[in-house]
């Protein structure tokens, strides 16, 4: 691995140099702000330039992953009266979604936001691993739930139909700048460790 | 802010769970038949879950967005100046798309940058440690240069170091209706320390058992 790293270095500082004189361009027009922000961290910049982190890669069918966690983000067109059913149903659970979502094993984080008058819902969620499982983890362990929220999407097939996979993708946005703190924790991972803590602290209770 | 929730939430409490599960029921009968059906299919599943408290509500997150537990909401669409989506791609780009700069804040547990309306408007989405005026405080203190980098693509974008940098985020910022934290209670530092302690362990149990 090690090795590997260091025959890649070589030739990307050349381009290295190269991309950080086009963003340098790029800027010529930004506002004063932003050419002076870009001033001052061109020499971090570089060095990060050449010696570059893991890459973003593709989720799957859509959407970015960084290391084992993905992004998946849309705006989907809401049906009248779809935005008051959701926003109801989200008041009742206290806009906490636990009861269905701690069942999909892979789930870190989601949100609901409608926007343009209600007429439009942004849904982002952070999760592990591929497209394609998580949207059959949902079909699988909560099609209900699912269903019972995306009935306010307009033209929503029903979860159960072949189609409804395709309607995700046809509404998903892939982010192109993705930042994960953990990259490499799993939901599954952080919750092993999260109990092998508690047992370390319970025994170094008990041996003190 | 804890207070207007509060008292927001009061008299709705006073709903039992079957009459908060009546009244979606009476929402939904006018819903497409895949909602009614849904609906249906978990509703005793809901009346229990609704007449138990949640461990976790959701709450504010200060001035604007939604806190689960530890864990916030930051989400806001930005329309973008002339130019700047190209920048700002530049950027990204240049960083193969991980803005690993963001881990020198500290509390930040994930974020996307997605352009839409063929790069006119900027949707920008992270999850974070603790209150807002602390986490828009930490990136001017912290990563104010990289901060100015990317939000001088937004059109109007005053300068992180100016007085009026919050209220322009607040303007731009929409709160979620709905949020959910699988690990409410961990924040980034705390998950890093499992982390440590994790492969302490791991390493631990390898060495006994040699």
């Amino acid at each position: 691995m090690a090795n590997q790293t260091q025959t890649a270095t070589a030739p990307q500082s050349d381009a290295g140099a190269q991309k950080i004189q086009q963003l340098r361009e790029l800027f010529a027009d930004a506002s004063d702000v932003g050419k002076r922000a870009l001033e001052n961290v061109i020499k971090e910049l570089s060095s990060q330039v050449s010696e570059p982190p893991p890459p973003i890669e593709s989720a799957g069918r859509v959407g970015a992953r960084l290391g084992k966690r993905s992004e998946l983000t849309m705006i989907v067109p809401l049906v009248p009266g779809g935005a008051k059913r959701l926003r109801t149903f989200l008041q009742l659970l206290g806009g906490n979604l636990s009861p269905g979502a701690t069942k999909v094993g892979t789930l870190h984080d989601m949100r609901f936001v409608f926007i343009d008058n209600d007429t439009r819902l942004l849904f982002a969620t952070s999760f592990d691993g591929d497209w394609d499982t998580y949207i059959d983890d949902f079909i699988a362990l909560i099609p209900d739930y699912l269903d019972l929220m995306d009935s306010a999407w307009e033209g929503w097939p029903g979860i159960r139909d072949p189609g409804a996979k395709d309607y995700l993708v046809k509404h998903q946005i892939t982010a192109e700048g993705w930042f994960v703190a953990n990259p490499e924790l799993t939901l599954a991972e952080i919750q092993r460790q999260n109990r092998v803590s508690k047992a370390v602290d319970e025994l170094l209770d008990k041996i003190q | 802010m804890a207070t207007q929730t509060q008292t927001a939430t009061a008299p709705k409490s006073e709903l039992t769970a079957t009459e908060k599960v009546q009244r979606l029921r009476e929402l939904f009968s006018d819903a497409p038949e895949i909602g009614r059906t849904a609906v249906e299919n978990v509703l005793h599943e809901l009346k229990s879950q609704v007449s138990v408290a949640p461990a976790f509500r959701m709450e504010s997150a200060g001035r604007a967005g939604s806190r689960q537990g530890k864990v916030s909401e930051l989400t806001f669409i930005v329309p973008l100046a002339p130019g700047g989506a190209q920048r700002l791609r530049g950027f990204l780009e240049l960083l193969d798309g991980d803005f690993n700069k963001a881990d020198l804040v500290g509390t930040v547990h994930d974020m996307r940058f997605v352009f839409l309306e063929n790069d006119t408007k900027l949707l920008f989405a992270t999850a974070y440690d603790g209150d807002w005026d602390a986490y828009i405080d930490d990136f001017a203190s912290k990563i104010p240069d990289y901060l100015d980098i990317i939000s001088s693509a937004f059109e109007g974008w005053p300068g992180i170091r100016s007085p009026q940098v919050k209220d322009y985020f607040a303007k731009y910022q929409i709160t979620a209706a709905g949020w959910y934290v699988a690990n409410p209670d961990l924040t980034v530092v705390e998950t890093r320390r499992l982390k440590r302690i994790g492969k302490a362990v791991d390493r631990f149990l390898d060495q006994i058992s040699e």
